[in-house]
């Protein structure tokens, strides 16, 4: 009896099996037969009513139909999700090359991105971010600086005089240097970013405005090699790739000794390029140790202090970064351009 | 300045590197040398000499004793000894007299006699070509090669044009007048050196020569001048005349006065060669104040502590000699350091240190990490607030713009700034640049005006320094600089509720700077407002308190097609009132209800006051109100207008019952209607 009931199952479960057409369809199969109420289970759970012998060999064939058709449902599984993808494929395409709705953003200037990342590295570094005014006097601009008047240094800045007072509009961002250290005991390590103002015709390298990093580290045995290990680690971190720094001799009236800094090349690695004007070598800032007449017009005894100080362009940096080949792209409000950082 | 291979090879024993790797190698050790030209035989070398080392090596022998240093290798000086002929006395030729000893602290000179002027040798004129110098004569091109040699400027006169025979260097006179070589004219004064005959100026003393006693093929007698003239008083003579010329740059560079003597003699020995002219005995010689060499006290532990590494004493040594520095004294600890007359830049032990360095070759320092306490660095306010205000325009869709500090000499009058109070620049670069700005204003609405060739709309701002003299009498600086914030939402469709929008962005602002008890007042434009921006109708005061800390509105007439909204900030003023707490509110978890309230006020009350009246009569629980409609229009009895609110009911404790909302709602409309201008419409 209970044999041919198991055999009946067998036929007509593999039947339903096949003939489901979707995963409900299948889902009523399965519980007919294998459901807690089910078919098959209802005779896996009468077993115990019989007697040994046949329990024996009666619940070993249902336990196998079991497990044939539980295969046969995971495979109709299958099939059946394999068929409803295909379907939908045809249905519900979609164009994925149809371009995003434009969400409308604003945009920060690259220079402001520049300088966040350039006061980022050094705060990283212990470097306080400080400022000074644009507008400065003569003293602080260059006789601070050990530019005194009537000396040929002071013709390296071609200044913007205000009628007023003989005041002028800073060259530079070094009288940060002396406004700081006037107040300010070291050891002191501080960076100033700020506008710098020059009496220059502009073209594609040249401004009138543009903006400056002036870096200052102050201690008793700050050195060269302290510099050379700040300043490596600072282009390595901003190029985001190792970069070698190159100190050539110059001079600066306001660093003793003072140096040219130059980096390998940000676009050739240093083989030589049409940036780098195939030397593989990119000019990009002066540097030097403080020079002592700058302490002591800081108001500061040289004897006690020592360390270095540097100077940088940061509209170099930022048209370096971005391979922006016109420096007055920066000032000129042209939304074409700054809607592109 | 330019240089020549070949010629610098004549002082250096040994061949020279060759001209690539020279430059290379000064370039690490000296100067850069930014360029090498090959020409003929010769190559020529752009160097860019500092000004510092003016006074060594703005000459050919300068740099061939760095390269000698830098090479290693034997420096020889050229042969300096003319013969003299002892039958000719030079005192009996020319009488010299220095009338300031200050301006003109040295001045020697030669004199020769049965010159032949001719072209000068070949090779001399190769040379000073292969330097950018145009051959003219034997003599004149002697006097130049000499300078191009060793730094020295040298003057030849043809003795026979000189007033009784005589040269005098004093200031010029009031009215006086000269007529240099190359045939410009100009009017002297007494801030300027010349060098004159018994009566007339025949030059101006260390810039350029006269027309007068120029040298010409009939000139037999020469004398040539080697002098030494005071740094500022050529400066200031150059700037005046704005004349400037190969001699004027050296001397306001700084020459040493000892050089003159080398100078001459050299430039005589080859005048007898080049010129078979013979050598009147002696040398002219006015040097009444010689000055002493300068000595350094360098302490050696001082040169490892700056540079960071450290240079045995037998290099330090061996370096200072080659450039020719005295050891005067040699201690374990020090050294006592005397310096040769041709270094000027040379006076501190930091100076002597660089010579090390820069010899050694500074790239071989290593790179060290400075040993300095772990204590991060103090924020700056000012550039922390300019961020976040950065970050919120830019999330409000507002593209950030950088202009120049300037405005032109047109822009005060259209924006009505007083130009009192403007800073005006004495040298500006154009008219268009010609006050400092004190308004960011007149800039944007050029952004404005430019973008409008691309965009159709467009919102920009910028955060920068405006200037303006200071009325403050304790100001350091009599001028005033302070940040603004100006934004601008410009479009050429004119938009309805436009003012709401730049409104909308003040208020975003505010509130994400934490700013308290802002309220929006009725713009009043005071006597000394600083220039004229505004609608005088469309517009608002953005106020804390009694403090007024901005505007916002629809800008006047500016002939932009469109509509101009702006808002602007004093951003000094922003920045002290922002803040950065904030707190936490709880989420009532219980249900809010909405009900609906329609006014009717005349035009001319604010919303403002309404608003207020319903939260003060609604009280806690009202959560929010929020104007919905506003509408003035034929269906509305004159001179009134309606205004729609939802007003958002919600308890934090319990769910309000309707007929707690109701109570609330019915008190709310009580308190509007005591005034009897108003009508709550039901």
């Amino acid at each position: 009896m209970v044999k041919n009931e198991l055999k009946s199952i067998k036929i007509l479960a593999q039947k339903e099996i096949e003939k489901a057409k979707n995963l409900k369809e299948l889902n009523r199969v399965f519980k007919k037969y294998l459901g807690k109420k089910g078919k098959l289970s209802l005779i896996l759970g009468s077993l115990k009513e019989l007697p040994l012998e046949e329990r024996k060999k009666i619940g070993k064939k249902a336990n196998e139909l079991k497990n044939v058709l539980e295969g046969k449902f995971d495979k109709k599984i299958q099939e059946i999700r394999k068929q409803a993808k295909k379907g939908i494929g045809k249905k519900e395409w979609v164009d994925v090359t149809i371009p995003g709705k434009k969400i409308a953003l604003g945009h920060l200037h690259p220079l402001t991105l520049i300088k966040r990342e350039v006061c980022q590295i050094f705060q990283q570094m212990g470097f306080e971010v400080v400022e000074g005014p644009e507008i400065e006097t003569e003293w602080y601009n260059f006789d601070a600086l050990n530019i005194p008047k009537d000396h040929p240094a002071r013709d390296e800045w071609d200044t913007l005089w205000l009628r007023q007072n003989k005041l002028l509009l800073r060259t530079h961002t070094s009288p940060v240097q002396i406004r700081y250290m006037e107040k300010h005991k070291p050891p002191l390590r501080i960076i100033a970013l700020g506008k710098v103002f020059r009496h220059e015709a502009t073209d594609a390298s040249h401004e009138m405005q543009f903006y400056q990093v002036e870096g200052l580290m102050v201690g008793k045995e700050i050195s060269v090699a302290n510099f050379k290990a700040v300043i490596q680690e600072f282009f390595g971190k901003f190029f985001k790739k190792p970069i070698k720094v190159r100190l050539s001799p110059d001079y600066f009236s306001f660093t003793e000794p003072s140096f040219d800094i130059s980096i390998t090349c940000v676009v050739c690695g240093g083989k030589g390029c049409s940036v780098c004007k195939r030397t593989g070598w990119l000019e990009m800032m002066g540097a030097g140790t403080v020079h002592p007449s700058v302490f002591k017009n800081s108001g500061l005894d040289p004897k006690n202090w020592q360390g270095f100080a540097f100077g940088m362009g940061l509209d170099r940096l930022a048209m370096m970064k971005y391979k922006i080949n016109d420096i007055r792209l920066f000032h000129s409000g042209d939304l074409r351009f700054l809607k592109q950082f | 300045m330019l240089f020549s291979y070949n010629w610098l090879q004549d002082y250096v024993k040994g061949k020279l590197p060759k001209p690539e790797k020279l430059a290379e190698l000064l370039t690490i050790h000296t100067f850069e040398a930014e360029e090498v030209k090959k020409k003929g035989t010769d190559w020529v070398l752009d160097i860019n000499v500092r000004p510092n080392r003016a006074s060594d090596c703005f000459s050919h022998l300068g740099i061939a004793r760095e390269i000698a240093v830098i090479t290693n290798s034997k420096f020889q000086i050229p042969s300096s000894k003319p013969k003299e002929d002892k039958e000719l006395k030079v005192k009996d030729f020319v009488n010299i007299e220095i009338r300031d000893k200050n301006t003109c602290p040295r001045y020697t000179a030669r004199v020769f006699t049965d010159v032949k002027v001719g072209p000068s040798p070949k090779y001399i004129q190769e040379r000073l070509e292969a330097c950018g110098v145009r051959p003219i004569n034997n003599i004149v091109d002697i006097a130049n090669y000499v300078m191009l040699e060793t730094g020295q400027p040298l003057h030849a006169f043809d003795l026979q044009k000189l007033k009784d025979k005589k040269i005098v260097v004093r200031f010029a006179k009031k009215g006086e007048k000269i007529v240099t070589l190359d045939n410009q004219k100009f009017n002297l004064d007494k801030e300027i050196l010349v060098i004159a005959d018994s009566k007339d100026p025949v030059g101006i003393a260390g810039i350029k020569g006269g027309k007068l006693p120029e040298i010409d093929k009939k000139t037999k007698i020469v004398v040539l001048e080697g002098a030494n003239f005071e740094r500022k008083t050529i400066r200031r003579g150059s700037k005046s005349l704005k004349l400037r010329t190969d001699a004027s740059w050296r001397f306001e560079h700084g020459i040493s006065a000892d050089l003159t003597e080398f100078a001459i003699n050299r430039a005589a020995f080859l005048i007898q060669k080049g010129a078979s002219a013979k050598v009147a005995k002696g040398l002219i010689d006015f040097y009444p104040l010689k000055v002493g060499p300068r000595r350094i006290r360098l302490v050696l532990d001082y040169v490892e502590r700056l540079l960071g590494v450290k240079i045995s004493k037998r290099e330090i040594l061996r370096i200072l000699k080659s450039l020719e520095f005295k050891i005067l004294k040699d201690e374990t600890e020090h050294l006592i350091v005397e310096v040769p007359s041709f270094r000027l830049d040379v006076s501190l032990p930091e100076d002597l240190i660089e010579e090390i360095g820069r010899i050694t070759d500074f790239n071989k320092i290593p790179a060290i990490f400075p040993k300095a306490s772990l204590i991060p660095p103090k924020r700056n306010e000012n550039i922390f607030w300019e961020e976040k205000v950065g970050d919120i325009l830019k999330t409000a869709g507002f593209t950030e713009v950088y202009n120049y500090s300037f405005i032109g000499e047109g822009t005060p009058d259209k924006f009505s700034f007083d130009k009192e109070n403007l800073l005006e620049l004495e040298n500006p670069l154009s008219r268009k640049y010609k006050y400092l700005r004190p308004s960011l204003f007149p800039n944007l609405l050029k952004n404005v005006r430019e973008n409008f060739k691309f965009f159709d709309e467009l919102k920009i701002f910028e955060l920068g320094k405006v200037y303006r003299k200071s009325n403050v009498k304790s100001k350091e600086l009599s001028v005033e600089e302070k940040r603004m914030l100006t934004g601008i939402i410009a479009r050429k469709e004119k938009k309805e509720d436009g003012l709401s929008e730049i409104k909308g962005i003040t208020d975003l602002l505010l509130e994400k700077l934490g700013l308290a008890d802002i309220w929006y007042d009725i713009f009043e434009p005071t006597p000394e407002e600083k220039g004229d921006f505004w609608h005088p109708k469309k517009c608002g005061e953005i106020k804390v308190g009694e403090k007024e800390i901005g505007f916002f509105g629809e800008t006047r007439d500016f002939e932009i097609k469109g509509q101009v909204l702006a808002f602007e900030f004093d951003f000094e003023k922003l920045q002290k009132l922002a803040c950065e707490e904030q707190e936490f509110k709880p989420v009532s978890p219980y249900p809010a209800a909405v009900r609906d309230l329609a006014v009717l006020v005349p035009r001319e009350v604010k919303v403002a006051e309404v608003l207020n009246k319903v939260n003060e009569a609604g009280g806690d629980l009202v959560q929010d109100v929020d104007l919905f409609d506003l509408y003035e229009g034929e269906e509305i009895p004159g001179g009134k207008k309606n205004l729609a609110f939802h007003i958002v009911y919600q308890a934090e404790d319990r769910t309000l019952k309707s007929e707690e909302i109701e109570k609330i709602h019915q008190k709310i409309i009580e308190t509007l209607e005591k005034n009897p201008d108003w009508e709550v419409r039901k």
